[in-house]
């Protein structure tokens, strides 16, 4: 399914690494130089101890499915419907929430924590997109 | 209780509205003016006692056409008023009353309109369809840079994750969440000023089109053209008011990330802002004889039933569950005037305040309660959240 008609994201100092990443396939979270904790989206900010030094962490690590939603209505001309919108948590990455279209399973098939894989595909703008991917063992 | 809160110092005096209709074709300014002159004459007040002026939204805050159909300025302009306190909102001024009664109290004005103007239905009669959210820039900023380049691009795409946690939590079932649209629509067909006044039933709601699952179209609420405006004044004026009712107490808290996707436990909503509102008055959730909660979508209500304490966490489903509590002769009558879902999205709770207000005053028509002395209302719901209670004076 095509998801490149939408609208494409501002991209500022905080957030262009991360879409640089998802480019390369990767999902890049931010953490905290000085405690360690993770974070998703970038603030600039550690939302644990405040601390202003942030770096990258790359999620390599399987998720699960927090919440979810198939969205049925063709918000913009050529919109391909229907499609998943996946809210994922990751066990190894406490404080990262993370959105994204699911591809690889059934929409029927769709549940509260079913295990993913970080993946992305093409979104608008020429961006790529988190686009997580189902696990095998999933009810296809 | 202390009298030392500051909304007891202000009072809501008066209320208007313009035609309101799927497309009502005049420009917003004109049926701003309409609601406007309209809820200044309902105070009981002229033009020239208006000192204090206030938009929702403030600050360019448009992300959907037809969201903001009016200007500060040019009201002010139109009507040839001199004021000393003005407010552009954003959805944190929680609700429409809140900031023009922190000026009325601290003395800033004496009499303030606060005004919301929507075009959304001619929006969606432009574009063949409700139009995408944030399609009025090219591109998504802020927390919504996270969504809409995924598709999610419209609210109704960042509320049904929350509908879902939901459902998966407490095991609502949709057939129970229809009570809230059926009883609504069965609210709305005593409304004459009401959109939709046909009975829906929940076989309707059941037979009806998905929008994002699980909320379907009778679960969200509908865009329209019209304008509501409230007139503020402070307790002072009393003696020149018409028929103003009291604010008991109110509050808007964001006590978690402030972002649709972030917030952390989807399954409850609001009830940091129900509690800071509880915390500024004596009266329980037993006192109340209406409640006007906020319906951009059903399951908004279903949060507020439970934040505001009128029933447990996980008790909403068995609450609505046939309709009889939430409607006109139950123990709670729910958005008497349609709500969103019927009456229009009139949007930020200005409509569900002029129902209030209506309650309050015994001028509710064939869909009065009898004898309201408190109604409480509350706007939005996720990570902001305002809540109210009013009473008669």
């Amino acid at each position: 399914m095509d998801a490149t008609v939408g609208i494409p994201p501002a991209v500022t100092e905080e957030t262009e690494p991360f879409w640089n990443a998802a480019r390369e396939g990767r999902l890049l979270v931010q953490r905290c130089l000085a405690c360690g904790a993770e974070s998703f989206p970038p603030r600039a900010m550690c939302r644990v101890c405040r601390g202003r030094e942030t770096t990258g962490a790359f999620v390599t690590s399987s998720g699960r499915i927090y919440s979810f939603t198939v969205n049925h209505q063709r918000w913009l001309p050529g919109l391909e419907v229907p499609f998943a919108i996946v809210l994922v948590e990751f066990a190894q990455h406490p404080g990262v929430r993370v959105a994204g279209r699911l591809r690889g399973c059934r929409l029927e098939a769709i549940a509260i924590g079913m295990p993913v894989e970080v993946g992305f595909e093409p979104g608008p703008g020429g961006f790529a997109i988190p686009s997580f991917v189902a696990m095998d063992g999933v009810n296809r | 209780m202390s009298g030392e809160f500051f909304e007891r110092r202000a009072v809501i005096s008066g209320v208007g509205q313009s035609a309101i209709g799927r497309q009502i074709d005049r420009s917003g300014l004109q049926l701003t003016l309409d609601a406007v002159l309209a809820a200044i004459d309902d105070a009981g007040l002229s033009i020239d006692d208006i000192d204090g002026l206030a938009i929702f939204p403030g600050g360019g805050n448009a992300n959907v056409p037809g969201y903001s159909a009016a200007n500060l300025y040019e009201v002010q302009d139109a009507l040839g008023i001199t004021t000393s306190w003005r407010q552009g909102q954003v959805e944190g001024a929680s609700l429409p009353f809140y900031g023009p009664a922190l000026a009325v109290a601290a003395g800033q004005a004496r009499h303030v309109v606060v005004f919301r103007t929507v075009k959304e239905g001619s929006a969606a009669r432009t574009a063949g369809g409700r139009p995408a959210y944030g399609s009025t820039k090219p591109t998504a900023e802020g927390p919504l840079a996270w969504l809409l380049p995924l598709g999610a691009l419209s609210p109704v795409c960042h509320v049904a994750p929350y509908a879902t946690r939901y459902l998966h939590e407490y095991g609502l079932r949709r057939e129970q969440l229809a009570f809230i649209p059926v009883v609504q629509r069965a609210h709305a067909r005593l409304n004459p000023d009401a959109i939709y006044r046909e009975p829906l039933s929940v076989d309707d709601y059941l037979a009806a089109r998905m929008i994002s699952t699980p909320l379907c179209l009778f679960d969200c609420d509908v865009p329209v053209d019209g304008s509501t405006a409230l007139v503020i004044s402070s307790a002072e004026t009393i003696p020149d008011l018409r028929a103003p009712v009291r604010i008991e107490a109110m509050a808007g808290v964001i006590d978690g990330r402030p972002s649709w996707e972030q917030w952390q436990d989807m399954s409850r909503v609001g009830y940091a802002t129900a509690a800071a509102m509880w915390a500024r008055t004596d009266l329980r959730p037993a006192d109340v004889d209406v409640a006007q909660l906020y319906d951009g979508f059903s399951i908004e209500v279903v949060w507020w039933l439970e934040a505001l304490g009128f029933c447990q966490p996980g008790g909403a489903p068995a609450f609505i569950e046939g309709g009889t509590r939430i409607s006109l002769g139950g123990e709670l009558p729910l958005n008497t005037w349609g709500g969103q879902l019927s009456g229009g999205r009139l949007h930020a709770a200005f409509g569900h305040t002029a129902e209030a207000v209506r309650q309050l005053r015994g001028e509710a028509g064939a869909r009065q309660v009898d004898g309201a002395e408190v109604v409480v209302v509350s706007n939005v719901g996720g990570y902001e959240a305002g809540a109210a209670l009013l009473t008669r004076r």
